[in-house]
């Protein structure tokens, strides 16, 4: 059980998009307390305290969650509709990462009340580019929540 | 009253002297009830007698009667006595009949037994006449013998009587001969008198027939002057009907004239049938091969009225159309004559008044055609039961076909994320310890990757557009293509262009999609005509046949018209990556832009003399669902 204040919680089944998103926000100092998780599953477990998580400290909740949309079992989409119907979680920003530009999935995020989107591209300098300028306006420009939700 | 006595006596004679005077007023006053007790039963008396007389009239009265009744009684006594007698009479005159019959019975049995008698006598006379009859045989065979004498005698007295009154005749002859001729002349004498009368008379008669001839011949003058005039009245009338004649003539002729023409379309018509009807419904003209397959010969109906064609309810039925026509009406009607299905039109004829002299009936079979009609109807249920199930298919291909493109969206960038990502790691973080050549084949792994990662993107916006529906609004096409051009201009900063963009119409469409359309044409023309030295780019349109027609042309190096089928298909290239770049998706996004807006691309290029690309789009055509399918 961790008992430091968690900055980023990554939720990313592809092993190699992770290394390279943890590689970049590690490069830009935004990756001290970063827990990464493999499915929708045990992000839900983690955030609620159940399953393998059982009796966390739910309310150490993360500063911003980087949610992949793709993932097998929950999907991102339902990851994010979970937190954002649960008084206890809605506040928690949360930024979907896909690799598509499908239409039919920024649409859905917005209405389920995500706060970013982003397209992961093929290269790495745009991706890191990306990735790093999320970590740091959700963690270091934005990272207190009530003035997210006035905004 | 006695005066000596004593006062007591007297006293009692006076009691008593009292009491009988009070007696006697008790008896008067009794005898004064029974007198009047007596005088109410005299009156009761004499109204009892008074009642006694009516009753006695009454009896005398009934005795009267019944005195009558007994004469009346005793005069009927007489008449049964006498008609007793009477009886008693006939009785015994009965008796005497039967006395009398039972007399002539006896009569007659003695009479019977005369008869027998008689007979007898009689069979014995009839002997004897017999007997004597024989006698006379002999007896007149002796007469016949002394007659016969006797002819002969009297033959020569009769010669000589002939002789004698041969004689006797010529001399009465003579004297009959002689009254007639006086007779003669007596009549003679007679007529010629009568004669002379008669002629006096005739000359009488021939004076007053002289008279009337005269009279007569003045009126026969008169009547030849009239006659004069009637005949000229007539010459005139003539004349007249002479011109009428022809005019009729001519009227005739037309009438035949279209008659023939009705029987010769008829004839000419397979499966049809011509009829014309006067106002009497009697028919004019029948005409046509329909009438053969209806079973009918034309001599049923030409001349004889309708009412005596058909049964009465065809007839009823008939009837209620003809009066439409002769109403002027026209109307078809659709029947099914037995194996026919028929198509009836029923045509007013109008003379110059407008007034209907005629009816004519067009009959068209249409059997042949209903039948079509229905195989169709059956062909077209068969057609939409496939559509259905042909749509649903492709509803199910195009489900498959969406999954696919988001998995390949998703599940080929990743790996190509990693390549290119490890790749850029390595560059980065190992750079002192790689050669030069090592450095080249990392550039080119992350190039590669790059390309493939564009190459899926292009190909998911040429799936995208064909999925999209599109937002009609208007679109200001010279304002977009400008600010494409500056866009597009940053992106080629090395070369020298010269892009003219002249007045462009404006157009209904799907602003975005346009802009696509524009940015993938004009990014065309920029960079294969980006080697020239004076590269000229012209963007204009004009008005054609109800679109709007754009083009955009250069005077790059063109294209073999050779492989024109090839210029906008998906991943078809006419030049290599090394030459200009390109996945060779733009010219297909562009095709099925234009063509979801019902419009259409087509292109003229030379081998480096320059190529223009032209698209129409249609200029008041709202865009319908329609057109999606089209791809």
């Amino acid at each position: 059980m961790e008992t430091a204040n968690i900055e980023i919680l990554l939720v990313e089944d592809n092993q190699s998009d992770a290394k390279l998103t943890i590689r970049t926000l590690k490069k830009h100092h935004l990756a001290n307390n970063l827990i990464h998780l493999s499915d929708g599953a045990q992000a839900l477990d983690f955030i609620f305290g159940k399953g393998e998580y059982e009796g966390r400290d739910i309310t150490n909740k993360p500063n911003v969650i980087f949610l992949d949309i793709k993932m097998p079992k929950v999907n991102g989409l339902e990851v994010l509709r979970t937190i954002k119907n649960d008084e206890r979680t809605k506040s928690i920003p949360v930024v979907m990462m896909t690799s598509s530009k499908e239409e039919q999935d920024i649409v859905e995020s917005q209405k389920l009340g995500a706060n970013s989107y982003v397209v992961k591209p093929v290269g790495f300098d745009n991706f890191s580019k990306a990735v790093a300028e999320l970590g740091y306006y959700w963690l270091v420009v934005n990272s207190n929540p009530s003035q997210y939700l006035r905004s | 009253m006695n005066k000596g006595k004593k006062p007591d006596e007297l006293i009692i004679a006076n009691k008593k002297l009292l009491f009988q005077y009070g007696e006697k007023r008790k008896r008067a006053a009794e005898l004064v009830i029974a007198n009047k007790e007596l005088i109410f039963q005299n009156k009761e008396k004499a109204k009892r007698a008074a009642e006694l007389v009516i009753a006695n009239k009454e009896l005398i009265f009934q005795n009267k009667e019944k005195a009558k009744r007994a004469a009346e009684l005793i005069a009927a006594n007489k008449e049964l006595i006498f008609q007793n007698k009477e009886k008693a009479k006939r009785a015994a005159e009965l008796i005497v009949a039967n006395k009398e019959l039972i007399f002539q019975n006896k009569e007659k049995a003695k009479r019977a037994a005369e008869l027998i008698v008689a007979n007898k006598k009689l069979i014995f006379q009839n002997k004897e006449k017999a007997k004597r009859a024989a006698e006379l045989i002999v007896a007149n065979k002796e007469l016949i013998f002394q007659n016969k004498e006797k002819a002969k005698r009297a033959v020569e007295l009769i010669v000589a009587n002939k002789k004698l009154i041969f004689q006797n005749e010529e001399k009465a002859k003579r004297a009959a001969e002689l009254t007639i001729a006086n007779k003669e002349l007596i009549f003679q004498n007679k007529e010629k008198a009568k004669r002379a009368a008669e002629l006096t008379i005739a000359n009488k008669e021939l004076a007053f027939q002289n008279t009337e001839k005269g009279k007569r011949a003045a009126e026969l003058i008169i009547a030849n002057k009239e006659l004069l005039f009637q005949n000229r009245e007539k010459e005139k009338r003539a004349v007249e009907l002479s011109i009428a004649n022809k005019e009729l003539k001519i009227a005739g002729e037309k009438i035949r004239e279209s008659e023939r023409i009705y029987k010769t379309i008829a004839s000419s018509i397979p499966g049809s049938m011509i009829c014309l009807l006067d106002r009497d419904y009697r028919y004019l003209l029948m005409e046509g091969d329909m009438l053969e397959k209806l079973g009918y010969s034309k001599e049923i109906f030409l001349g004889n009225k309708a009412k005596d064609v058909w049964s009465p309810e065809l007839y009823i039925q008939g009837l209620e159309d003809f009066k439409r026509v002769f109403n002027g009406e026209v109307f078809t009607t659709e029947d099914d004559l037995g194996e026919h299905h028929t198509i009836t039109k029923f045509v007013p004829l109008k003379d110059e008044n407008d007034k209907v002299y005629s009816c004519m009936v067009v009959v068209i079979d249409v059997t042949e055609l209903k039948k079509a009609e229905r195989q169709i109807a059956e062909l077209n249920i068969g057609l939409e039961h496939k559509i259905v199930e042909r749509t649903a298919q492709l509803q199910a291909v195009n489900k498959e076909l969406e999954s696919f493109s988001y998995s390949v969206s998703h599940d080929l960038r990743a790996p190509l994320r990693a390549i290119n990502g490890f790749t850029q790691i390595l560059v980065e973080d190992y750079q002192e310890k790689l050669d030069e050549e090592a450095r080249d084949v990392l550039s080119v792994i992350i190039d590669n990757s790059k390309k493939m990662g564009l190459l899926i993107d292009n190909l998911l916006e040429f799936s995208r557009i064909g999925k999209q529906g599109i937002s009609v609004m208007n679109v200001g096409m010279k304002e977009l293509a400008d600010s494409v051009v500056a866009e597009l201009k940053q992106e080629y900063p090395n070369t020298e262009h010269q892009v003219n963009v002249k007045m462009l119409e404006n157009i209904k469409g799907d602003k975005n999609m346009l802009k696509q359309v524009l940015i993938n044409l004009i990014s065309n023309a920029l960079k294969y005509s980006g080697k020239k030295k004076e590269a000229m780019i012209e963007i204009g349109s004009y008005k054609k046949d109800n679109h709007y027609i754009y083009y955009i042309k250069d005077n790059g190096v063109g294209f073999d018209m050779l492989y024109y089928d090839k210029l906008f298909g998906v991943f078809q290239r006419l030049h290599s990556t090394d030459e200009f770049e390109g996945t060779g998706v733009g010219l297909a996004i562009v095709q099925r832009i234009i063509t979801k807006h019902g419009g259409k691309v087509w292109a003229e290029g030379k081998v480096n003399e320059g190529a223009c690309f032209y698209f129409s789009l249609p200029i008041f055509k709202s865009i319908s669902p329609q057109a999606d399918k089209n791809n």
